[in-house]
């Protein structure tokens, strides 16, 4: 017959838990936490957000000849308590209902604030290089001097410049790179692992240290001063990345449903079109953003390569503007990059909530 | 619908021979189930059907043709994945809408058979909503809907019952079952849980590394099995094996003697658990362990020779943990396997309950 077992009895009475002291000391472990993070986030976005602010601030501000200082400290004035109270707001809110009360107070009084502030020495003045192609004469001729040193093409010209050059290089990438990506994740071909291994390799390299040679190439095939051209250097040099990025995103793409759709009756390009394409939508995404960012911003290879003005990119006119009108007029020198800097932000802000969820969405089983 | 055969099918990966030699017949409109263990070239054999996996080696027809080399989209087949498979950016309809844009089938028709589709598999309420959006059960009724949209003359089914819990998974395999009976299309389902193949399939194929070990109806399996490997993967709870000696053609096992023709040598005797039963004689031991089945009690025996597994009828334990028990069996139900080459002696097997 089965013995049953005698419970141990104990007779030490329980030592007395006081869960209030307990729940009390996280709280407080939790809070201290929260201020230290806080503390960090105000230090750490105060220095990104100011040089941001402050060339808004002067493109809007400045006059041709006047270095007046003034409307910078009063902004930031403004926008050190601003950063910080949003902070503060969004530490101490409860729910996200009080955040969005707490930071549209702040922001109201803020906005407030700035205008009464900085607001009377707003004027969009400086933006005269989107009107006027000689506006460093006009500029000059204010303080007495006669002529730029620079002739300027058309801003509107320089930013077409860029724009092809960013397009026309991002659409190269995201195809080469998609294509690439999914024959590198999907077959078995000799010289595969080769290949793979010598794409990371390839990105380790500082590029800069190939300008002689690719300078030389370029001439020897003649496009030397050739938008293509430089699209070319960049393509290459953006594309090993990219199809490493791709091939992550194809792996993680099941191979149930490719088969699947090829037992439905698609063929090999209707399944990768139809099926996986879809699938890796994020990363596609991601590498069109980073690509045309890339190509935007793009300045030492353009800056080597094209000569002509009428090739001129965004950055070489930045580049001739500072060179030139700086000392006389720092404020059009900032509306000039305001200028170049909103395509940018469009794009970011366009397609911030995908890259924000750069995940793969599969069926859960 | 169509007959399937495989005539001495090869399928190698690199230099490993998944599947060194398979013959094997399913007729028209049959149901049958590849069933083994994980790993020994169920979902291998099925691509190799569905057109996925090219074969190595052999000739794999259809109705008479030989098909190794036609494309997986030419060959009206319509598959069930383990993971189901969906499309995720697709919603329901699309998913069941996808196999027909490939037949250039008229969309008013094509729209027709979906919602025929999903009527059949009782996903019609779902169609808007997309894959991510669906509990295991009803991803699997879509599933099933794309599968047979395009009116198959073959449907192959990969572990499509694994994924879901207990309860609906009882359900799922009655509506395949009585789905498959009603549209009478060729059916072959892959699984690795014995329970599944006997209850829906007409007849089993028992597979082990690659090798068909036996084929036959669920009863062939159960009471027939060819092979040790056969009666101990067939069966829950397992079968207890237990070595015993045989010479001209008498078998003893544990002092009981009892004629099986043609036995000589080293052999198992397999006894099924509801087989044996307590009493005055047979292996001695103590029970160790009682798990209450619902209609049945297993006792978990500890003996001499190792652990025996006895079923008894009934709700309630009539025996306690710790109690010493004698356990006797009837020779007609032992299942005598030769011990060297695991194959059962002719002569012995459970004889089907009168
Ligand atoms: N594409 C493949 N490449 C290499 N080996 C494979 C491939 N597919 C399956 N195998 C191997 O073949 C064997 C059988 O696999 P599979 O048919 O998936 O087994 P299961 O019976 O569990 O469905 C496994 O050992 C597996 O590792
Ligand atoms: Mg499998």
């Amino acid at each position: 017959m089965a013995v049953k077992a005698t419970p141990a009895v104990f007779s030490a009475p329980e030592p007395v838990v006081d869960w209030d002291v307990l729940a009390a000391r996280a709280r407080g472990l939790r809070r201290a936490k929260a201020v230290v993070l806080y503390a960090f986030l105000i230090a750490v976005s105060l220095p990104i957000i100011l040089p941001y602010f402050w060339l808004v601030t002067i493109a809007f501000s400045a006059k041709t000849g006047v270095a007046e200082t003034a409307v910078l400290w009063r902004s930031m004035a403004v926008v050190v308590p601003t950063v910080i109270a949003l902070w503060l707001a969004a530490a101490f809110a409860q729910s996200r209902r009080q955040m969005w009360i707490g930071m549209g107070a702040v922001a109201a009084v803020a906005a407030f604030a700035f205008a009464l502030l900085v607001g009377p020495d707003l004027h969009i003045g400086n933006f005269i290089f989107l009107w006027e192609p000689d506006f460093a004469s006009v500029v000059r001729s204010r303080i007495g001097e006669v002529k730029g040193a620079v002739q300027f093409p058309n801003v509107w010209h320089a930013f077409g410049n860029s724009i092809l050059i960013a397009g026309t290089q991002t659409a190269i990438v995201v195809t080469v790179a998609s294509l690439a990506a999914y024959s590198l994740s999907r077959f078995q071909f000799p010289g595969r692992s080769a290949m793979l291994r010598s794409l990371l390799v390839l990105h380790a390299f500082p590029v800069l240290t190939l300008i002689v040679p690719m300078f030389l190439m370029l001439y020897w095939i003649g496009l030397l001063d050739t938008l293509f051209g430089v699209i070319l250097v960049l393509v290459a040099f953006e594309l090993p990345f990219a199809i490493f990025i791709m091939k992550g995103f194809f792996d993680a793409v099941p191979w149930d449903i490719e088969m699947s759709a090829l037992t439905d009756g698609a063929s090999r390009r209707q399944a990768f079109l139809s099926v996986v394409l879809p699938q890796v939508r994020n990363g596609i995404l991601a590498i069109a953003v980073f690509t045309f960012i890339r190509g935007w911003e793009e300045y030492i290879f353009v800056f080597t390569f094209l000569i002509r003005n009428t090739n001129w990119t965004m950055s070489l006119y930045m580049y001739w503007v500072r060179d030139d009108v700086m000392g006389v007029d720092y404020g059009v020198v900032s509306a000039v990059g305001v200028f170049y800097l909103v395509p940018s932000l469009i794009l970011y802000l366009a397609a911030q909530r995908y890259l924000m969820q750069m995940s793969i969405g599969g069926v859960k089983g | 619908m169509a007959k399937i055969e495989f005539r001495n099918v090869v399928k190698r990966f690199g230099d490993v021979e998944v599947i060194p030699d398979m013959n094997l017949v399913i007729e028209d409109g049959e149901f049958v189930a590849l069933l083994g263990p994980s790993g020994c070239g169920k979902s291998t054999s099925l691509f190799m059907l569905a057109g996925i996996y090219v074969p190595s080696g052999g000739e794999l027809l259809f109705d008479g043709h030989v098909v190794n080399e036609v494309e997986a989209r030419d060959r009206n087949v319509g598959i069930v994945f383990q993971s189901y498979a969906l499309y995720p950016h697709m919603s329901v309809r699309d998913n069941i809408l996808f196999p027909l844009r490939f037949k250039k089938t008229p969309r008013d028709e094509a729209l027709g058979r979906v919602k025929g589709a999903a009527d059949l598999v009782r996903v019609a309420e779902l169609l808007e909503r997309k894959p991510s959006e669906l509990s295991g059960g009803q991803q699997q009724r879509v599933a099933l809907a794309r599968a047979l949209v395009k009116e198959p003359q073959l449907l192959l089914l990969d572990e499509p019952l694994s994924n879901l819990d207990a309860t609906l998974r009882l359900s799922m395999r009655t509506e395949i079952k009585s789905l498959q009976e009603k549209l009478g299309v060729t059916t072959v389902l892959v699984t690795h849980d014995q329970i599944e193949a006997t209850t829906m399939a007409d007849r089993i194929i028992c597979m082990r590394a690659g090798r068909i070990e036996q084929i036959g109806t669920p009863d062939d399996l159960y009471l027939r099995p060819a092979s040790l490997f056969v009666a101990s993967f067939i069966g829950s709870p397992p079968i207890n094996l237990i070595a015993g000696e045989a010479q001209g053609g008498t078998v003893a096992v544990n002092g009981a003697k009892f004629p099986v023709e043609g036995a000589s040598g080293a052999v198992t005797v397999g006894l099924r658990p509801e087989h044996l039963r307590f009493g005055d004689s047979g292996f001695t031991g103590h029970i160790v362990q009682i798990e209450p089945m619902g209609r049945e009690i297993l006792y978990v025996v500890e003996t001499g020779i190792g652990i025996i597994r006895v079923l008894e009828q009934g709700s309630s334990a009539t025996h306690a943990t710790g109690e010493k028990v004698k356990i006797g069996f009837s020779p007609e139900n032992s299942l005598v396997f030769e011990t060297a080459h695991q194959k059962l002696l002719p002569g012995a097997h459970v004889h089907a309950p009168a």
